[in-house]
């Protein structure tokens, strides 16, 4: 009974032990072979195996293929040996999660000294891994950073140096950590450090904030700065976390684009002025011109009708015609002044942009041009004539020209035949004007639009040649195309097309 | 005739204008109570009493100036600001007289106070109509205001 007793009371104590140990540990034996003889529940919770599919395994049956070969190999010869093993183990469990074990292995040996089972002690540790590899990657993310990650304490002494930083400062983390952020401010930027620490301590952050920094060296650098609080568990503030990039790249283009840009608007200024220069003079010469060479005009004209007026009867008819001819070129030359200033105005008038019905506007300049043409056997035909975007004063003067010169040339024909319309010719509205007058020598045509150029003898037709080098420049200045087709004697076709012409 | 009774002020420094506007006035009958001056200078004497018109009343006339732009001396649109910017000349009738049909003088006539502008036409049958009929119209129509 006594003796009973004295067994009882170890065993119970072992029991007890062994039930305290199961709540905190995974718990395996194996024989000698390695095959399972053994699991507690924790062990079967966490492989989420039951025990049936456990016993007489062995322990590839939770192997996670993490380990070498080398590893594994090692512990067996290390246990088979009788010695100890401790180490970390990743296994798999039946769902095919995986788990980290820190593992104890106890080999128990027979008489001979050999392992006769083994018992391993394990610690799920999975969560412990788990934070310690997401920490593992994340001071990968720090250290491969090309921006420098700085850690420093609310006094501005530095506690962490990235290879990032060595490369922009050129400390290295051994000779910095420990010093003082200051010397790495310019001298009159000192108050910045200051500043940055102050918002730190109330729990605010500075960012993207392009300053300058000094490198080891003494050169300056341009910096993208943002320094954050760095808060502990409890919240607290207890440093703070700096992130430079350079930015000198940035900064060089930048200027770069102002230099440019200051460059491009002194041009356009000094150009502007050069405009403003040229066009002043070209209206001084047009007032000298309309002045100037009026007066005489007025002179030679006047005296001549008064020399006709006053004293036309003691003349013979001889001396009056040649008087006469003296006054028409004298009217003529005033038709030449006019008609030149008007082209001249024509480049230096703004161009207005409205919407021009021109299936309105032609007949209307059609029913003034032949209000004086009465007698005449006039045929005009009007096609198609859609809206179009142009200055309407400029884009009637052109209508007057062009309708005019139809007119004009047609004036042996009977009947005289115009035709006005619009066609579409690869996507673009063209206008056209089409008679079947005197036409012209399509050898001459690049001279047609010239200023003061004529095809035609005064004495058979009469005008100044402005009135096309007028339809070219309004046309022009509207970003369309003019040409003309023409035999002679067979009629003329004028083409025009105008920027946004609605089909 | 005496410098007080002066109705027309024609002021123009062309001599063939000054001919072409004295025989127009002339064919017109408005050619009695004419006063030529060469240059703005001259006019400026003249309607405000001074240098060799000294002592004139300016109260007393002209009734209409005919006044050319160009002008040796003071140019016709100083004139013109002079006579517009004086309370004893600015109803003093003026018709700018000019050969410029560029759109600032027009614009700084109207603006100074003009009362008619025309741009002398080269041919001479408009020329003598318009200068004829403008003086009459002044002359004749458009009686200023008594004192």
């Amino acid at each position: 009974m006594a003796a009973d007793e004295q067994i009882k009371e170890p065993l119970k104590e072992l029991q007890e032990l062994k039930a305290a140990l199961d709540r905190h540990a995974i718990v395996a034996i194996t024989d000698p072979q390695g095959k399972i003889t053994y699991v507690n529940d924790k062990f079967c919770c966490i492989s989420k195996y039951s025990r049936a599919e456990l016993i007489g395994q062995d322990h590839r049956l939770v192997n996670s293929g993490y380990h070498s070969k080398e590893f594994i190999r090692d512990l067996w010869v290390t246990i088979a040996r009788g010695r100890i093993w401790q180490g970390q183990i990743k296994n798999r469990a039946k769902d095919g999660s995986y788990y980290w074990v820190d593992t104890t292995i106890v080999p128990f040996l027979d008489e001979h000294q050999k392992p006769r089972q083994y018992i391993a002690i394990r610690t799920d540790i999975t969560e412990r891994k788990r934070a310690q590899e997401a920490q593992e990657r994340l001071a990968a993310l720090v250290s491969s950073s090309e921006d420098a990650i700085i850690g420093k304490t609310l006094e501005g002494i530095i506690t962490d140096w990235n290879p990032g930083a060595e490369a922009l400062f050129g400390h290295k983390a051994a000779e910095i950590i420990g010093q003082s952020m200051r010397s790495f401010f310019p001298k009159e930027r000192q108050q910045e450090e200051d500043d940055i620490l102050a918002r730190i301590g109330r729990g605010q952050s500075v960012k993207h904030y392009d300053t300058i920094r000094l490198r080891k060296d003494g050169r300056p650098v341009d910096v993208s700065v943002t320094v954050s609080p760095i808060l502990d568990q409890a919240g607290k503030i207890v440093g703070a976390s700096t992130v430079a990039r350079d930015i000198s790249e940035r900064k060089r283009a930048e200027e770069e684009i102002l230099r440019l840009n200051t460059e491009l608007e002194e041009r356009v200024v000094r150009r502007t002025a050069e405009l403003e220069a040229a066009n002043k003079e070209l209206e001084a010469f047009s007032y000298s011109v309309s002045h100037d060479l009026r007066a005489p005009l007025r002179a030679i004209n006047g005296f001549a009708g008064i020399v006709l007026e006053d004293y036309g009867s003691q003349l013979p008819e001889e001396g009056r015609g040649y008087l006469e001819r003296v006054r028409n070129g004298g009217r003529r030359m005033g038709e030449l002044i006019d008609d030149l200033l008007a082209f001249a105005r024509l480049s230096r008038q703004p161009l207005g942009r409205h919407p021009v019905d021109t299936a309105q506007m032609v007949p209307a300049v059609l029913a003034e041009l032949t209000s004086g043409a009465n007698g005449r056997s006039l045929e005009i035909k009007t096609g198609p004539l859609p809206v179009c975007e142009a200055d309407p004063v400029l884009l009637r003067q052109v209508w007057v020209n062009l309708l005019s010169n139809a007119i004009k040339y047609t004036r042996k024909r009977a009947p005289a035949l115009i035709e006005v319309g619009s066609e579409e010719k690869e996507g673009e509205c063209v206008f056209f004007v089409r008679d079947n007058g005197v036409g012209f020598d399509m050898r001459y045509a690049n001279k047609l639009f010239g200023v003061f150029q004529r095809l035609h003898r005064a004495e058979d037709f009469e005008g100044t040649g402005v009135g096309l080098a007028i339809v070219q420049r309004v046309i022009h200045r509207h970003g369309g195309r003019v040409w003309a087709e023409a035999e002679p004697d067979r009629g003329a076709t004028f083409y025009f097309t105008l920027k946004g012409t609605n089909k | 005739m005496s410098e007080d009774n002066i109705e027309i002020l024609l002021v123009e420094d062309s001599p063939d204008d000054l001919e072409m506007a004295l025989r127009a006035l002339r064919k017109a009958h408005l050619a009695n109570r004419i006063q030529v001056a060469r240059d703005g200078a001259e006019a400026l004497d003249f309607i405000f009493g001074q240098g060799a018109h000294n002592g004139r009343k300016i109260e007393n006339g002209p009734k209409v100036i005919l006044l050319d732009l160009k002008l040796p001396k003071v140019d016709g649109l100083e004139v013109l600001r002079r006579v517009k910017t004086d309370e004893r000349t600015k109803v003093i009738p003026v018709v700018v007289l000019t050969s410029s049909k560029e759109q600032p003088d027009v614009q700084q006539c109207y603006s100074l106070g003009v009362n008619s502008y025309i741009v002398k036409p080269v041919n001479f049958e408009s020329f003598a109509a318009a200068v004829a009929e403008l003086g009459m119209y002044w002359l004749l129509l458009n009686q200023p205001p008594k004192g």
